[in-house]
């Protein structure tokens, strides 16, 4: 039987992740500038939900970590400390810490200790920046206490916590008992326990099993908050819980998880008015000088409880309403779906062949059946859809290391984020990405010096869009450093013998040749941008996605490099097509357009390759049967059908097919999966008629009739031959 | 010579209702209270010695706490209480307790 717990777990590690992106979006958010009041508070409570969560699981780094982190963007919000960008870029790099601590904790992996200490000093400069550039404080006392308080983390510190505890009958009723809590609570530390009798009703009046005693208890102990809630952990539910860490002012304080009269479990945010205006100075929350502890009173708890869960509701209904739903399903579904759409095929075309005409009722009532077959699909479909966010939001700290180790001063900018595609490619276009930024920071920014000398701002800039375009999505990531050195790359490519010397080469062939393998231009092998397995690599998935990549470059004005990805990867809009009585799909995205070509325009290089004059220029042709091994007898370029196509890197070729059947949306199955890979061909679908049609790699193909030139492009071939 | 009350030895949740039915019985007269044998004090129990006692002090009757045991001097303690609170107008270890 699978552990609820573990399953709770991976539930907090999820949200996780989603708190983990809210904390970096709202820090980019307040670093540029566009952050609202309630970013800043968003930002807090996502650490300090953290840091609840990992409390329960005893993650003790995380919610030490959280604790120090939360009180700084505490301070934030209470306009004690400014957030400057040198402040910000704390926060940001805190932020990475701590999502290396989640991850850590997820996968039971190590935590880089010296990183997370470094960070907790840097938490203990901002204190003195605090200092600063802080309002000015309204007295001189209230300041000593804010600017002066004990610099290490004060959740490991022996200190003060003030906990206000009223139990409820239930938790007397389920056999738990105030004094083993107590007890629990004595073993963290020295306590100092005020019973409160206020509410005792006479005897007479009173149930002998209710509930209206609550204690106050201060706890002098070297532990964080973690760990007080540990000895609550089986009660939180059936009594009311404040715990107030030593540094926070009295009282309800922001982030207080207070556990109500009706059992609802709510956080309490204040609304900026109802802040306190200074935190309590540290020295005074020591016992000696203590003062006595703030009483809440039912009425106010109810009042603030009143408050809070009505803004909650409030953004309740303002957020759309989610469930989690494990992927497994959502692909079996997406399956199912895709044998309807199948399915819904072959009985149209069963009914076709029983002769029943387009007028009759079941062939109207079959219609109505594909669209709404078609629309299931879409739905389905965009059940998987997400927004490209979840990748993008690995880039900003992407963009923060390299630009450290690289010494240059970069600012990513994101357009996009919320465009959506299926779930599969974005798991796949993070890797691709991820090195396109990196190269665009480590070779297409120019050095610092170099910035300044061409009287360019210091700061690069580097920017990733997203955006549907033809039912693809675009992905551009642009930068405005030097663009490519093209002299530089067409040396290193001669030098490599990738091309002859003498080879002329348009701007763009010289551009192109960075993605070819092994090739890097960096005077230098980084460590950033690896040993120039870079862009070849990245073309390869891209490829394998079915998408493409391409580039344009302009001298000292930066580079822009293109994917285009289909949507997704579980339907194809395709060409049906046939080839010596076998039917292939051909991927529409692929297809400029379709021709008949004739036989003057068709010019014979070699024994088996023809090319096709069009609009001026020439094209390879390449006979699809032939290609696949269906025939060894080439079809006369006049008795077909020709497809031009354009394959990765814009290189085009005309396809030759004995007819076109129409276009077709149409169920991509693996092959290799179900067979073995075959080259030539990317998947396979079934058709109506039940058949299993085959779909063209076109990439593949294209690049099987370019190996056939010899190894030349074939545009360098037809500039070099053709008449 | 006033009535006395022996504490049952666990003052739980379950041993709450006798003991809050035990006062009411005994409301209107001076009592001592016989805490030598309690081996455990829970904090239900605590209420209605706590309200016996109120109600004790408004009547204006003695309560005293006689014999406490170690186990119930030290959880009342651990409660916040002392044996002081549970007394009215009686001595307690041979101290005058005041009201």
């Amino acid at each position: 039987m699978e552990d609820p717990m573990a399953a709770i777990r991976e539930t907090f590690f999820q949200e996780c992740e989603e708190q983990l992106a809210e904390l970096e979006s709202g820090l980019i958010a307040m670093e540029n500038g566009s952050a609202e009041v309630e970013t800043v508070n968003a930002v807090f409570r996502a650490v300090h939900s953290m840091k609840g969560g990992a409390g329960i699981f005893s993650l003790d780094a995380l919610v030490r970590f959280a604790h120090v982190f939360e009180t700084a963007l505490d301070k934030v919000r209470s306009g004690t400390l400014v957030a400057t960008p040198a402040v910000l870029s704390v926060f940001l790099r805190a932020a990475d810490v701590l999502a290396d601590l989640v991850r850590a904790a997820r996968e039971n992996g190590k935590v880089d200790e010296a990183r997370t200490s470094a960070m907790v000093a840097e938490f203990d400069q901002i204190n003195e920046i605090a200092g600063g550039v802080g309002p000015a404080p309204q007295s001189s006392a209230a300041a000593g206490g804010v600017f002066e308080e004990d610099p290490a983390p004060d959740s490991v510190a022996r200190s003060c916590w003030e906990i206000n505890y009223t139990p409820r009958a239930e938790l007397y009723a389920k056999a738990n008992e105030t004094a083993i809590l107590l007890r629990e609570l004595r073993r963290l530390g020295e306590i100092e326990v005020r019973l409160d009798t206020s509410l005792l009703p006479e005897l007479s009046e009173m149930d002998p099993e209710g509930s209206y005693l609550s204690w106050h208890i201060k706890l002098k102990a070297d532990c964080n908050e973690a760990d007080i809630r540990h000895v609550f952990e089986f009660v939180e539910d059936d009594c009311a819980l404040s715990i107030t860490p030593p540094d926070e002012p009295q009282g309800l304080i922001p982030g207080t998880v207070i556990t109500g009269d009706n059992g609802f479990k709510f956080e309490f945010f204040p609304p900026p008015e109802m802040e306190e205006p200074e935190a309590e100075p540290v020295a005074q929350a020591v016992p000696a000088t203590a003062p006595q502890p703030q009483v809440i009173q039912p009425s106010m708890v109810k009042s603030q409880a009143v408050e809070a869960i009505a803004a909650k509701a409030e953004s309740a209904a303002a957020a759309p309403v989610t469930i989690r739903v494990d992927l497994d399903r959502v692909d079996r579904m997406i399956d199912l779906v895709g044998e309807l759409v199948i399915n819904e095929a072959m009985l149209s075309q069963r009914v076709l062949e029983a002769g029943i005409t387009r007028a009759s009722g079941v062939a109207m009532a079959l219609e109505e059946l594909e669209h709404l077959t078609r629309e299931i699909q879409d739905s389905v479909m965009a059940i998987r859809a997400q927004p490209v966010r979840s990748v993008f939001q690995r880039m900003p700290r992407l963009v923060r290391e390299v630009a450290a180790q690289t010494g240059k001063q970069v600012r990513l900018i994101m357009e996009g984020e919320n465009t959506e595609v299926d779930k599969t490619v974005i798991e796949r276009i993070a890797d691709p990405l991820t090195h396109m930024i990196r190269n665009a920071i480590d070779h297409g920014l120019e050095s610092t010096e170099t910035r300044i000398e061409s009287g360019k701002p210091v700061e690069g800039t580097v920017k990733l869009t997203a955006l549907h375009r033809s039912g693809r999505i675009v992905l551009e990531v642009s930068d405005d450093g030097g663009g490519i050195n093209r002299a530089r790359v067409k040396q290193k490519a001669v030098e490599n013998g990738v091309i002859a010397p003498d080879a002329q080469l348009t701007d763009d062939e010289i551009d192109n040749l960075i993605f070819l393998p092994g090739f890097s231009t960096a005077a230098k092998v980084s460590d950033i941008s690896g040993r120039g397995v870079g862009m070849d690599v990245v073309r390869q998935s891209v490829a394998a996605l079915g998408g493409r990549i391409s580039i344009s470059s302009r001298p000292g004005q930066g580079s822009i490099f293109t994917l285009s990805l289909p949507l997704t990867l579980a339907v194809l809009d395709g060409m049906v097509v046939s080839a010596r009585g076998h039917t292939l799909i051909i991927p529409l995205g692929a297809i400029v357009e379709t021709l008949k070509p004739r036989a003057a325009d068709v010019f014979p290089l070699d024994r088996d390759l023809n090319v096709l004059a069009l609009r001026g220029g020439y094209v390879p042709m390449v006979d699809v049967a032939a290609s696949l091994g269906y025939c060894d007898q080439f079809i006369e370029p006049e008795q077909s059908v020709a497809l031009l196509v354009e394959g990765e890197g814009g290189v085009r070729a005309v396809l030759l097919v004995d007819a076109i059947h129409g276009q077709r949306q149409v169920v991509i199955k693996s092959l290799e999966a179900n067979y073995r890979a075959v080259p030539g061909i990317a998947a396979a679908t079934v058709m109506g008629d039940g058949r299993v049609a085959l779909i063209l790699d076109v990439d593949a193909v294209v690049r099987n009739a370019r190996s056939e030139t010899g190894g030349r492009t074939p545009e360098a071939l037809i500039l070099a031959e053709a008449p | 010579m006033s009535n006395a009350l022996e504490l049952p030895s666990i003052l739980d949740l379950v041993a709450a209702p006798t003991l809050h039915e035990a006062f009411i019985n005994r409301r209107g007269e001076a009592l001592a209270v016989d805490a030598g044998g309690v081996q455990r004090l829970g904090a239900q129990c605590l209420q209605v010695l706590l309200a016996a006692r109120a109600a004790w002090v408004a009547d204006g009757h003695t309560l005293q706490l006689e014999n406490p045991s170690e186990e119930f001097f030290t959880t009342l303690e651990l409660l916040g209480a002392a044996p002081e609170d549970l007394t009215h107008d009686a001595k307690y270890d041979g101290k005058e307790i005041a009201a």
